[in-house]
Protein backbone atom coordinates (compact mmCIF):
# COMPACT_ATOMS: atom_id res chain seq x y z
CA UNK A 1 0.00 0.00 0.00
CA UNK A 2 1.57 3.26 -1.05
CA UNK A 3 1.74 6.35 1.09
CA UNK A 4 -0.88 8.12 -1.03
CA UNK A 5 -3.34 5.23 -0.75
CA UNK A 6 -2.97 5.28 3.00
CA UNK A 7 -3.69 8.99 3.11
CA UNK A 8 -6.69 8.57 0.81
CA UNK A 9 -7.98 5.79 3.08
CA UNK A 10 -7.70 8.11 6.02
CA UNK A 11 -9.67 10.76 4.14
CA UNK A 12 -12.28 8.21 3.09
CA UNK A 13 -12.69 7.11 6.69
CA UNK A 14 -13.23 10.69 7.84
CA UNK A 15 -15.83 11.24 5.11
CA UNK A 16 -17.61 8.05 6.17
CA UNK A 17 -17.58 9.24 9.76
CA UNK A 18 -19.22 12.45 8.68
CA UNK A 19 -21.73 10.50 6.59
CA UNK A 20 -22.67 8.44 9.65
CA UNK A 21 -23.09 11.47 11.88
CA UNK A 22 -25.17 13.36 9.33
CA UNK A 23 -27.39 10.40 8.62
CA UNK A 24 -28.04 9.91 12.30
CA UNK A 25 -28.80 13.60 12.71
CA UNK A 26 -31.37 13.47 9.93
CA UNK A 27 -32.97 10.26 11.16
CA UNK A 28 -33.28 11.73 14.63
CA UNK A 29 -34.73 14.91 13.17
CA UNK A 30 -37.41 13.01 11.27
CA UNK A 31 -38.18 10.91 14.34
CA UNK A 32 -38.28 13.95 16.59
CA UNK A 33 -40.79 15.59 14.27
CA UNK A 34 -43.02 12.56 13.98
CA UNK A 35 -43.01 12.04 17.75
CA UNK A 36 -42.90 15.77 18.50
CA UNK A 37 -40.06 14.85 20.82
CA UNK A 38 -38.36 18.04 21.97
CA UNK A 39 -35.58 16.22 23.79
CA UNK A 40 -34.57 14.25 20.73
CA UNK A 41 -34.71 17.43 18.65
CA UNK A 42 -32.47 19.17 21.16
CA UNK A 43 -30.00 16.29 20.86
CA UNK A 44 -29.70 16.99 17.13
CA UNK A 45 -29.07 20.69 17.75
CA UNK A 46 -26.39 19.88 20.32
CA UNK A 47 -24.56 17.40 18.10
CA UNK A 48 -24.39 19.67 15.05
CA UNK A 49 -21.05 20.98 16.30
CA UNK A 50 -19.41 17.59 15.76
CA UNK A 51 -20.44 17.54 12.10
CA UNK A 52 -19.03 21.04 11.64
CA UNK A 53 -15.73 19.97 13.18
CA UNK A 54 -15.48 17.04 10.78
CA UNK A 55 -16.03 19.39 7.85
CA UNK A 56 -13.08 21.51 8.91
CA UNK A 57 -10.94 18.41 9.37
CA UNK A 58 -11.82 17.01 5.94
CA UNK A 59 -11.04 20.36 4.35
CA UNK A 60 -7.62 20.33 5.97
CA UNK A 61 -6.93 16.77 4.83
CA UNK A 62 -7.95 17.61 1.26
CA UNK A 63 -5.84 20.75 1.20
CA UNK A 64 -2.86 18.79 2.42
CA UNK A 65 -3.32 15.99 -0.09
CA UNK A 66 -3.67 18.46 -2.96
CA UNK A 67 -0.61 20.43 -1.89
CA UNK A 68 1.72 17.56 -1.09
CA UNK A 69 0.78 14.53 -3.15
CA UNK A 70 -0.15 15.90 -6.59
CA UNK A 71 -2.97 13.39 -7.04
CA UNK A 72 -4.22 12.61 -10.53
CA UNK A 73 -7.19 10.88 -12.20
CA UNK A 74 -9.50 9.04 -9.80
CA UNK A 75 -7.52 10.11 -6.72
CA UNK A 76 -7.87 13.75 -7.73
CA UNK A 77 -11.58 13.32 -8.40
CA UNK A 78 -12.02 11.62 -5.05
CA UNK A 79 -10.38 14.52 -3.20
CA UNK A 80 -12.47 17.10 -5.04
CA UNK A 81 -15.52 14.92 -4.39
CA UNK A 82 -14.69 14.66 -0.68
CA UNK A 83 -14.55 18.46 -0.44
CA UNK A 84 -17.94 18.85 -2.08
CA UNK A 85 -19.37 16.01 -0.05
CA UNK A 86 -18.24 17.45 3.26
CA UNK A 87 -19.80 20.74 2.26
CA UNK A 88 -23.13 19.11 1.40
CA UNK A 89 -23.14 16.94 4.51
CA UNK A 90 -22.46 19.94 6.69
CA UNK A 91 -25.43 21.75 5.11
CA UNK A 92 -27.63 18.71 5.77
CA UNK A 93 -26.44 18.77 9.39
CA UNK A 94 -27.32 22.46 9.64
CA UNK A 95 -30.74 21.96 8.08
CA UNK A 96 -31.40 19.07 10.49
CA UNK A 97 -30.52 21.32 13.41
CA UNK A 98 -32.80 24.06 12.08
CA UNK A 99 -35.68 21.63 11.56
CA UNK A 100 -35.14 20.33 15.09
CA UNK A 101 -35.25 23.88 16.40
CA UNK A 102 -38.61 24.41 14.71
CA UNK A 103 -39.77 21.03 15.99
CA UNK A 104 -39.07 22.13 19.55
CA UNK A 105 -41.36 25.10 18.94
CA UNK A 106 -44.05 23.00 17.26
CA UNK A 107 -44.00 20.42 20.03
CA UNK A 108 -45.50 23.04 22.33
CA UNK A 109 -48.59 23.46 20.18
CA UNK A 110 -51.34 21.11 19.10
CA UNK A 111 -50.45 19.46 15.81
CA UNK A 112 -52.03 20.57 12.55
CA UNK A 113 -53.65 18.09 10.22
CA UNK A 114 -51.10 18.40 7.42
CA UNK A 115 -48.16 17.35 9.58
CA UNK A 116 -48.41 13.84 8.21
CA UNK A 117 -47.44 15.25 4.80
CA UNK A 118 -44.29 16.79 6.30
CA UNK A 119 -43.59 13.50 7.94
CA UNK A 120 -43.83 11.66 4.61
CA UNK A 121 -41.59 14.31 3.14
CA UNK A 122 -39.04 13.82 5.92
CA UNK A 123 -39.07 10.07 5.37
CA UNK A 124 -38.56 10.56 1.62
CA UNK A 125 -35.71 13.04 2.14
CA UNK A 126 -34.14 10.56 4.52
CA UNK A 127 -34.57 7.72 2.00
CA UNK A 128 -32.84 9.87 -0.59
CA UNK A 129 -29.91 10.57 1.69
CA UNK A 130 -29.65 6.90 2.51
CA UNK A 131 -29.71 5.95 -1.16
CA UNK A 132 -27.06 8.59 -1.91
CA UNK A 133 -24.87 7.29 0.90
CA UNK A 134 -25.13 3.71 -0.33
CA UNK A 135 -24.36 4.92 -3.85
CA UNK A 136 -21.27 6.74 -2.57
CA UNK A 137 -19.92 4.02 -0.31
CA UNK A 138 -20.54 1.09 -2.70
CA UNK A 139 -19.92 2.93 -5.19
CA UNK A 140 -23.03 2.26 -7.28
CA UNK A 141 -23.83 4.67 -10.10
CA UNK A 142 -27.30 3.23 -10.78
CA UNK A 143 -28.40 4.10 -7.29
CA UNK A 144 -26.92 7.55 -7.74
CA UNK A 145 -29.14 8.13 -10.77
CA UNK A 146 -32.06 6.80 -8.74
CA UNK A 147 -31.57 9.53 -6.12
CA UNK A 148 -32.06 12.24 -8.74
CA UNK A 149 -35.37 10.65 -9.76
CA UNK A 150 -36.63 10.62 -6.18
CA UNK A 151 -36.15 14.36 -5.87
CA UNK A 152 -39.35 15.14 -7.80
CA UNK A 153 -41.57 13.43 -5.24
CA UNK A 154 -40.14 15.57 -2.46
CA UNK A 155 -40.63 18.72 -4.54
CA UNK A 156 -44.26 17.80 -5.11
CA UNK A 157 -45.00 17.22 -1.43
CA UNK A 158 -43.26 20.51 -0.63
CA UNK A 159 -45.68 22.39 -2.90
CA UNK A 160 -48.56 20.51 -1.31
CA UNK A 161 -47.48 21.43 2.22
CA UNK A 162 -47.16 25.09 1.28
CA UNK A 163 -50.64 25.03 -0.24
CA UNK A 164 -52.15 23.33 2.79
CA UNK A 165 -50.40 25.75 5.15
CA UNK A 166 -51.73 28.76 3.30
CA UNK A 167 -55.24 27.33 3.41
CA UNK A 168 -54.90 26.69 7.11
CA UNK A 169 -53.59 30.17 7.79
CA UNK A 170 -56.48 31.78 5.95
CA UNK A 171 -58.95 29.77 8.00
CA UNK A 172 -57.33 30.05 11.42
CA UNK A 173 -55.14 33.07 12.01
CA UNK A 174 -54.07 31.77 15.45
CA UNK A 175 -51.99 29.08 13.82
CA UNK A 176 -50.04 31.41 11.55
CA UNK A 177 -46.81 30.97 13.47
CA UNK A 178 -47.10 27.19 13.40
CA UNK A 179 -47.90 27.25 9.71
CA UNK A 180 -44.91 29.46 8.94
CA UNK A 181 -42.67 27.10 10.90
CA UNK A 182 -44.19 24.16 9.02
CA UNK A 183 -43.45 25.83 5.69
CA UNK A 184 -39.94 26.42 6.94
CA UNK A 185 -39.50 22.77 7.82
CA UNK A 186 -40.86 21.66 4.47
CA UNK A 187 -38.54 24.02 2.63
CA UNK A 188 -35.57 22.76 4.61
CA UNK A 189 -36.48 19.14 3.93
CA UNK A 190 -36.66 20.02 0.27
CA UNK A 191 -33.12 21.45 0.58
CA UNK A 192 -31.96 18.23 2.25
CA UNK A 193 -33.33 16.29 -0.70
CA UNK A 194 -31.48 18.60 -3.09
CA UNK A 195 -28.27 18.10 -1.14
CA UNK A 196 -28.76 14.33 -1.28
CA UNK A 197 -28.99 14.75 -5.05
CA UNK A 198 -25.70 16.65 -4.94
CA UNK A 199 -24.09 13.73 -3.11
CA UNK A 200 -25.32 11.39 -5.82
CA UNK A 201 -23.93 13.70 -8.49
CA UNK A 202 -20.59 13.82 -6.69
CA UNK A 203 -20.56 10.02 -6.61
CA UNK A 204 -21.05 9.93 -10.37
CA UNK A 205 -18.23 12.43 -10.74
CA UNK A 206 -15.85 10.37 -8.61
CA UNK A 207 -16.66 7.05 -10.29
CA UNK A 208 -17.10 8.03 -13.91
CA UNK A 209 -15.51 11.45 -14.13
CA UNK A 210 -18.64 12.81 -15.75
CA UNK A 211 -20.68 15.68 -14.46
CA UNK A 212 -24.42 15.03 -14.26
CA UNK A 213 -25.05 18.29 -12.45
CA UNK A 214 -28.44 19.83 -13.18
CA UNK A 215 -29.24 16.99 -15.57
CA UNK A 216 -32.15 15.93 -13.37
CA UNK A 217 -33.98 19.03 -14.50
CA UNK A 218 -34.00 17.73 -18.05
CA UNK A 219 -34.99 14.19 -17.12
CA UNK A 220 -38.03 12.30 -18.37
CA UNK A 221 -40.34 14.34 -16.22
CA UNK A 222 -42.78 15.27 -18.97
CA UNK B 1 -24.45 30.11 25.64
CA UNK B 2 -26.39 27.14 24.36
CA UNK B 3 -29.95 27.01 25.65
CA UNK B 4 -31.24 23.62 26.49
CA UNK B 5 -34.58 22.26 25.45
CA UNK B 6 -36.14 23.02 28.78
CA UNK B 7 -35.10 26.67 28.65
CA UNK B 8 -36.72 26.98 25.27
CA UNK B 9 -40.00 25.47 26.41
CA UNK B 10 -40.28 27.74 29.41
CA UNK B 11 -39.30 30.77 27.37
CA UNK B 12 -41.79 30.02 24.61
CA UNK B 13 -44.59 29.44 27.05
CA UNK B 14 -43.69 32.51 29.03
CA UNK B 15 -43.82 30.55 32.28
CA UNK B 16 -41.69 30.78 35.31
CA UNK B 17 -39.01 28.18 35.60
CA UNK B 18 -40.21 25.08 37.36
CA UNK B 19 -38.26 21.95 37.92
CA UNK B 20 -38.22 19.84 34.82
CA UNK B 21 -39.23 16.61 36.50
CA UNK B 22 -42.22 18.32 38.16
CA UNK B 23 -43.29 19.70 34.85
CA UNK B 24 -42.89 16.43 32.98
CA UNK B 25 -44.80 14.60 35.69
CA UNK B 26 -47.68 17.01 35.41
CA UNK B 27 -47.50 16.96 31.65
CA UNK B 28 -47.69 13.21 31.42
CA UNK B 29 -50.01 12.42 34.34
CA UNK B 30 -52.55 15.17 33.84
CA UNK B 31 -51.71 16.77 37.19
CA UNK B 32 -51.89 20.47 37.59
CA UNK B 33 -48.55 22.20 37.57
CA UNK B 34 -48.47 24.31 40.71
CA UNK B 35 -46.50 27.21 39.24
CA UNK B 36 -48.29 27.43 35.95
CA UNK B 37 -51.39 29.46 35.44
CA UNK B 38 -54.74 27.81 34.82
CA UNK B 39 -54.90 28.77 31.18
CA UNK B 40 -51.45 27.45 30.60
CA UNK B 41 -52.39 24.18 32.22
CA UNK B 42 -55.38 23.92 29.92
CA UNK B 43 -53.21 24.68 26.98
CA UNK B 44 -50.76 21.96 27.86
CA UNK B 45 -53.57 19.49 28.36
CA UNK B 46 -54.86 20.07 24.87
CA UNK B 47 -51.43 19.97 23.44
CA UNK B 48 -50.66 16.70 25.08
CA UNK B 49 -53.81 15.11 23.77
CA UNK B 50 -53.03 16.31 20.27
CA UNK B 51 -49.46 15.15 20.41
CA UNK B 52 -50.35 11.73 21.65
CA UNK B 53 -52.90 11.34 18.90
CA UNK B 54 -50.41 12.47 16.33
CA UNK B 55 -47.77 10.21 17.70
CA UNK B 56 -50.05 7.22 17.31
CA UNK B 57 -50.57 7.90 13.64
CA UNK B 58 -46.90 8.73 13.07
CA UNK B 59 -44.53 5.97 12.14
CA UNK B 60 -41.16 5.89 13.75
CA UNK B 61 -38.08 4.79 11.91
CA UNK B 62 -36.83 1.50 13.19
CA UNK B 63 -33.25 1.40 14.42
CA UNK B 64 -32.18 -1.23 11.89
CA UNK B 65 -33.56 1.01 9.20
CA UNK B 66 -30.93 3.62 10.02
CA UNK B 67 -28.11 2.82 7.66
CA UNK B 68 -25.29 4.24 9.71
CA UNK B 69 -26.03 1.88 12.60
CA UNK B 70 -25.36 -1.02 10.23
CA UNK B 71 -22.22 0.63 8.89
CA UNK B 72 -20.94 1.05 12.43
CA UNK B 73 -21.89 -2.51 13.41
CA UNK B 74 -20.18 -3.98 10.34
CA UNK B 75 -17.01 -2.09 11.20
CA UNK B 76 -17.06 -0.22 7.88
CA UNK B 77 -16.63 3.00 9.77
CA UNK B 78 -14.13 3.18 12.57
CA UNK B 79 -12.52 6.03 14.32
CA UNK B 80 -9.01 6.60 13.10
CA UNK B 81 -6.40 8.39 15.11
CA UNK B 82 -5.97 11.75 13.43
CA UNK B 83 -2.47 12.53 12.23
CA UNK B 84 -1.08 15.20 14.45
CA UNK B 85 0.56 18.20 12.94
CA UNK B 86 4.28 18.06 13.56
CA UNK B 87 6.31 21.00 14.69
CA UNK B 88 10.07 21.58 14.75
CA UNK B 89 10.12 22.73 18.37
CA UNK B 90 8.71 19.44 19.63
CA UNK B 91 11.11 17.23 17.68
CA UNK B 92 14.18 15.56 19.10
CA UNK B 93 17.10 16.63 16.88
CA UNK B 94 20.31 14.74 16.11
CA UNK B 95 22.04 17.21 13.82
CA UNK B 96 22.49 20.82 14.84
CA UNK B 97 24.05 23.45 12.60
CA UNK B 98 25.36 26.59 14.33
CA UNK B 99 26.49 29.75 12.51
CA UNK B 100 27.88 27.76 9.61
CA UNK B 101 29.80 29.70 6.96
CA UNK B 102 31.45 27.98 4.02
CA UNK B 103 33.85 29.50 1.49
CA UNK B 104 35.08 28.17 -1.84
CA UNK B 105 38.22 30.31 -2.02
CA UNK B 106 36.96 33.85 -1.63
CA UNK B 107 33.42 32.98 -2.63
CA UNK B 108 31.05 32.49 0.30
CA UNK B 109 28.69 29.60 -0.50
CA UNK B 110 26.88 29.30 2.85
CA UNK B 111 26.02 32.28 5.02
CA UNK B 112 25.52 31.72 8.75
CA UNK B 113 23.23 28.73 8.58
CA UNK B 114 21.41 27.78 11.79
CA UNK B 115 19.16 24.75 11.79
CA UNK B 116 18.29 21.49 13.51
CA UNK B 117 17.56 18.21 11.77
CA UNK B 118 14.99 16.07 13.62
CA UNK B 119 15.58 12.37 14.29
CA UNK B 120 13.72 9.75 12.24
CA UNK B 121 12.13 12.30 9.97
CA UNK B 122 12.75 13.21 6.36
CA UNK B 123 14.06 16.74 5.90
CA UNK B 124 14.24 18.19 2.39
CA UNK B 125 16.38 21.04 1.06
CA UNK B 126 14.91 22.93 -1.86
CA UNK B 127 16.00 26.02 -3.75
CA UNK B 128 17.24 27.17 -7.14
CA UNK B 129 20.52 25.91 -8.62
CA UNK B 130 23.62 27.14 -6.85
CA UNK B 131 21.81 28.09 -3.65
CA UNK B 132 24.02 25.83 -1.55
CA UNK B 133 21.73 22.86 -0.81
CA UNK B 134 24.23 20.18 -1.88
CA UNK B 135 27.09 22.06 -0.23
CA UNK B 136 25.22 22.08 3.08
CA UNK B 137 24.36 18.39 2.68
CA UNK B 138 28.01 17.52 2.04
CA UNK B 139 28.98 19.35 5.23
CA UNK B 140 27.07 16.74 7.25
CA UNK B 141 29.64 14.03 6.52
CA UNK B 142 32.59 16.32 5.76
CA UNK B 143 32.75 15.48 2.09
CA UNK B 144 33.71 19.11 1.48
CA UNK B 145 37.06 18.31 3.15
CA UNK B 146 38.06 16.71 -0.15
CA UNK B 147 37.90 20.09 -1.90
CA UNK B 148 41.16 21.98 -1.34
CA UNK B 149 39.80 25.51 -1.60
CA UNK B 150 36.89 24.81 0.72
CA UNK B 151 36.95 26.40 4.19
CA UNK B 152 34.33 25.87 6.90
CA UNK B 153 33.55 28.07 9.93
CA UNK B 154 31.00 27.40 12.66
CA UNK B 155 29.98 24.00 13.91
CA UNK B 156 27.75 21.04 13.14
CA UNK B 157 26.87 18.82 16.06
CA UNK B 158 25.94 15.17 15.63
CA UNK B 159 24.33 14.01 18.87
CA UNK B 160 25.97 16.90 20.69
CA UNK B 161 29.48 16.35 19.29
CA UNK B 162 31.03 18.82 16.87
CA UNK B 163 31.91 16.88 13.71
CA UNK B 164 34.47 19.52 12.69
CA UNK B 165 36.47 18.86 15.84
CA UNK B 166 40.02 17.80 14.84
CA UNK B 167 39.72 14.68 17.04
CA UNK B 168 36.80 13.29 15.06
CA UNK B 169 37.48 10.12 13.04
CA UNK B 170 36.15 11.05 9.59
CA UNK B 171 35.78 7.42 8.45
CA UNK B 172 33.64 6.68 11.51
CA UNK B 173 31.63 9.86 10.87
CA UNK B 174 30.94 8.76 7.30
CA UNK B 175 29.82 5.36 8.59
CA UNK B 176 27.31 7.05 10.85
CA UNK B 177 26.24 9.51 8.15
CA UNK B 178 25.78 7.60 4.89
CA UNK B 179 25.39 9.23 1.52
CA UNK B 180 23.63 8.40 -1.75
CA UNK B 181 24.46 10.42 -4.84
CA UNK B 182 22.59 11.64 -7.88
CA UNK B 183 23.89 8.92 -10.19
CA UNK B 184 23.90 5.36 -8.88
CA UNK B 185 27.49 4.28 -8.27
CA UNK B 186 27.62 0.55 -7.56
CA UNK B 187 31.08 -1.01 -7.36
CA UNK B 188 31.98 -3.29 -10.30
CA UNK B 189 31.37 -6.34 -8.13
CA UNK B 190 28.51 -8.73 -7.48
CA UNK B 191 25.32 -7.53 -5.78
CA UNK B 192 26.29 -9.45 -2.64
CA UNK B 193 29.81 -8.00 -2.52
CA UNK B 194 28.48 -4.48 -2.96
CA UNK B 195 26.37 -4.78 0.17
CA UNK B 196 28.99 -6.70 2.15
CA UNK B 197 31.75 -4.22 1.23
CA UNK B 198 31.32 -1.93 4.21
CA UNK B 199 31.10 -4.83 6.65
CA UNK B 200 34.22 -6.51 5.28
CA UNK B 201 36.00 -3.18 5.59
CA UNK B 202 35.05 -3.28 9.27
CA UNK B 203 36.65 -6.73 9.48
CA UNK B 204 33.50 -8.84 9.58
CA UNK B 205 34.16 -12.12 7.77
CA UNK B 206 31.48 -14.41 9.26
CA UNK B 207 29.59 -15.78 6.24
CA UNK B 208 26.35 -16.36 8.12
CA UNK B 209 26.34 -12.86 9.54
CA UNK B 210 27.12 -11.36 6.11
CA UNK B 211 24.26 -13.34 4.53
CA UNK B 212 21.84 -12.06 7.15
CA UNK B 213 22.89 -8.43 6.77
CA UNK B 214 22.77 -8.59 2.94
CA UNK B 215 19.25 -10.00 3.02
CA UNK B 216 18.08 -7.52 5.64
CA UNK B 217 19.56 -4.56 3.80
CA UNK B 218 18.13 -5.59 0.42
CA UNK B 219 14.73 -6.10 2.01
CA UNK B 220 15.06 -2.71 3.71
CA UNK B 221 15.75 -1.13 0.33
CA UNK B 222 12.79 -2.98 -1.27
CA UNK B 223 15.09 -4.78 -3.69
CA UNK B 224 15.26 -8.30 -2.25
CA UNK B 225 12.41 -9.79 -4.30
CA UNK B 226 13.96 -8.58 -7.55
CA UNK B 227 17.52 -9.78 -6.98
CA UNK B 228 17.37 -12.71 -4.55
CA UNK B 229 18.05 -15.22 -7.36
CA UNK B 230 21.05 -13.39 -8.78
CA UNK B 231 22.97 -12.15 -5.77
CA UNK B 232 26.30 -13.19 -7.26
CA UNK B 233 25.79 -11.53 -10.63
CA UNK B 234 27.38 -8.15 -11.40
CA UNK B 235 25.60 -5.15 -9.89
CA UNK B 236 26.21 -3.28 -13.12
CA UNK B 237 23.60 -5.49 -14.82
CA UNK B 238 20.80 -3.91 -12.76
CA UNK B 239 18.57 -1.12 -14.08
CA UNK B 240 19.18 2.49 -12.98
CA UNK B 241 16.39 2.38 -10.39
CA UNK B 242 17.60 -0.97 -9.06
CA UNK B 243 21.19 0.31 -8.90
CA UNK B 244 20.05 3.32 -6.87
CA UNK B 245 18.19 1.07 -4.44
CA UNK B 246 21.27 -1.15 -4.26
CA UNK B 247 23.32 1.89 -3.27
CA UNK B 248 20.75 2.68 -0.57
CA UNK B 249 20.96 -0.95 0.62
CA UNK B 250 24.76 -0.60 0.73
CA UNK B 251 24.36 2.54 2.82
CA UNK B 252 21.99 0.94 5.34
CA UNK B 253 24.06 -2.28 5.64
CA UNK B 254 26.50 -0.49 7.96
CA UNK B 255 23.62 0.78 10.12
CA UNK B 256 24.08 4.54 9.82
CA UNK B 257 22.19 7.07 11.96
CA UNK B 258 21.63 9.51 9.14
CA UNK B 259 21.23 8.94 5.39
CA UNK B 260 21.97 11.86 3.10
CA UNK B 261 20.37 11.71 -0.33
CA UNK B 262 21.68 14.10 -2.96
CA UNK B 263 19.03 14.24 -5.70
CA UNK B 264 18.59 10.45 -5.61
CA UNK B 265 15.93 10.33 -8.32
CA UNK B 266 17.13 12.87 -10.84
CA UNK B 267 18.62 10.19 -13.13
CA UNK B 268 15.67 7.81 -12.81
CA UNK B 269 12.42 7.11 -14.68
CA UNK B 270 9.04 7.89 -13.01
CA UNK B 271 8.37 4.31 -11.87
CA UNK B 272 11.79 3.96 -10.26
CA UNK B 273 11.35 7.42 -8.75
CA UNK B 274 8.08 6.44 -7.08
CA UNK B 275 9.72 3.26 -5.75
CA UNK B 276 12.54 5.29 -4.19
CA UNK B 277 10.00 7.73 -2.74
CA UNK B 278 8.06 4.86 -1.15
CA UNK B 279 11.35 3.57 0.17
CA UNK B 280 12.10 6.94 1.79
CA UNK B 281 8.74 6.75 3.58
CA UNK B 282 9.75 3.36 4.98
CA UNK B 283 13.34 4.33 5.77
CA UNK B 284 12.40 7.34 7.85
CA UNK B 285 10.84 5.04 10.42
CA UNK B 286 14.36 3.80 11.22
CA UNK B 287 16.79 6.46 10.02
CA UNK B 288 17.09 10.21 9.87
CA UNK B 289 16.83 11.23 6.22
CA UNK B 290 18.11 14.43 4.67
CA UNK B 291 17.32 14.85 0.99
CA UNK B 292 18.32 17.46 -1.54
CA UNK B 293 15.99 17.70 -4.48
CA UNK B 294 15.37 19.92 -7.48
CA UNK B 295 11.89 18.51 -7.67
CA UNK B 296 9.68 20.50 -5.32
CA UNK B 297 6.82 18.04 -5.65
CA UNK B 298 9.14 15.31 -4.53
CA UNK B 299 10.09 17.30 -1.45
CA UNK B 300 6.38 17.75 -0.72
CA UNK B 301 5.65 14.05 -1.16
CA UNK B 302 8.43 12.55 0.91
CA UNK B 303 9.54 15.02 3.56
CA UNK B 304 8.23 16.00 6.98
CA UNK B 305 10.25 19.22 7.12
CA UNK B 306 11.41 21.44 4.30
CA UNK B 307 14.15 24.05 4.16
CA UNK B 308 14.17 26.65 1.41
CA UNK B 309 17.59 28.07 0.56
CA UNK B 310 18.53 30.96 -1.67
CA UNK B 311 22.00 32.38 -2.42
CA UNK B 312 23.61 30.48 0.43
CA UNK B 313 21.07 31.57 3.01
CA UNK B 314 18.43 29.55 4.77
CA UNK B 315 15.30 31.55 4.03
CA UNK B 316 12.60 29.40 5.58
CA UNK B 317 12.58 26.10 7.44
CA UNK B 318 9.40 24.53 8.80
CA UNK B 319 7.07 21.53 8.51
CA UNK B 320 6.31 20.55 4.93
CA UNK B 321 2.53 20.92 5.27
CA UNK B 322 2.76 24.58 6.27
CA UNK B 323 5.58 25.15 3.80
CA UNK B 324 3.47 24.03 0.86
CA UNK B 325 0.09 25.35 1.96
CA UNK B 326 0.93 28.59 3.73
CA UNK B 327 4.62 29.60 3.62
CA UNK B 328 5.49 32.60 5.75
CA UNK B 329 8.16 34.15 3.51
CA UNK B 330 7.19 35.84 0.26
CA UNK B 331 10.23 34.52 -1.65
CA UNK B 332 9.40 30.94 -0.60
CA UNK B 333 5.89 31.33 -1.93
CA UNK B 334 7.18 32.77 -5.19
CA UNK B 335 9.64 29.92 -5.58
CA UNK B 336 7.27 27.05 -4.82
CA UNK B 337 4.54 28.50 -7.03
CA UNK B 338 7.02 28.77 -9.89
CA UNK B 339 6.99 32.56 -10.15
CA UNK B 340 10.66 32.86 -9.40
CA UNK B 341 13.82 30.77 -9.53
Amino acid sequence: MTHLTQELDRLNMKVMQMVVQTEQALSKTVNAFSRMDADLAQEVVDHDKEINELEVLIDQLCLRLLALEQPVARDLRFILGAMRLSNDLERIGDESANISDATIFLSLHPPLEFYDQIQIMGQKAYDMLQEAIIAFSSPDTERAVNVCRMDFEVDEINSKVIKLSIEHMSQDSKTIEQCVQSINIARRLERVADLATNIAETTMFIVQGTSIKHSCQFDDRV
Amino acid sequence: MQMNCWDKITRNLGIKRVRKDTFMQCYCNKKRVPDISRSMGKYLKENRRGCLKFNKSGQDMKQEQVLSNNLMAAGVVQDMVPQNKISLDKEHCCLEVKDLDLFYGSNQALKSINMKVPVKRATAFIGPSGCGKSTLLRCFNRLNDLIDVCRVQGEIKLDGENIYDPKVDVAELRRRVGMVFQKPNPFPKSIFDNIAFGLRLKGIRNKKHLNEVVEKSLKGAALWEEVKDRLYESALGLSGGQQQRLVIARAIAIEPDVILLDEPCSALDPISTSKIEELIHQLKERYTIVIVTHNMQQAARVSDFTAYMYLGELIEYRDTITMFTNPKEKTTEEYITGRFG
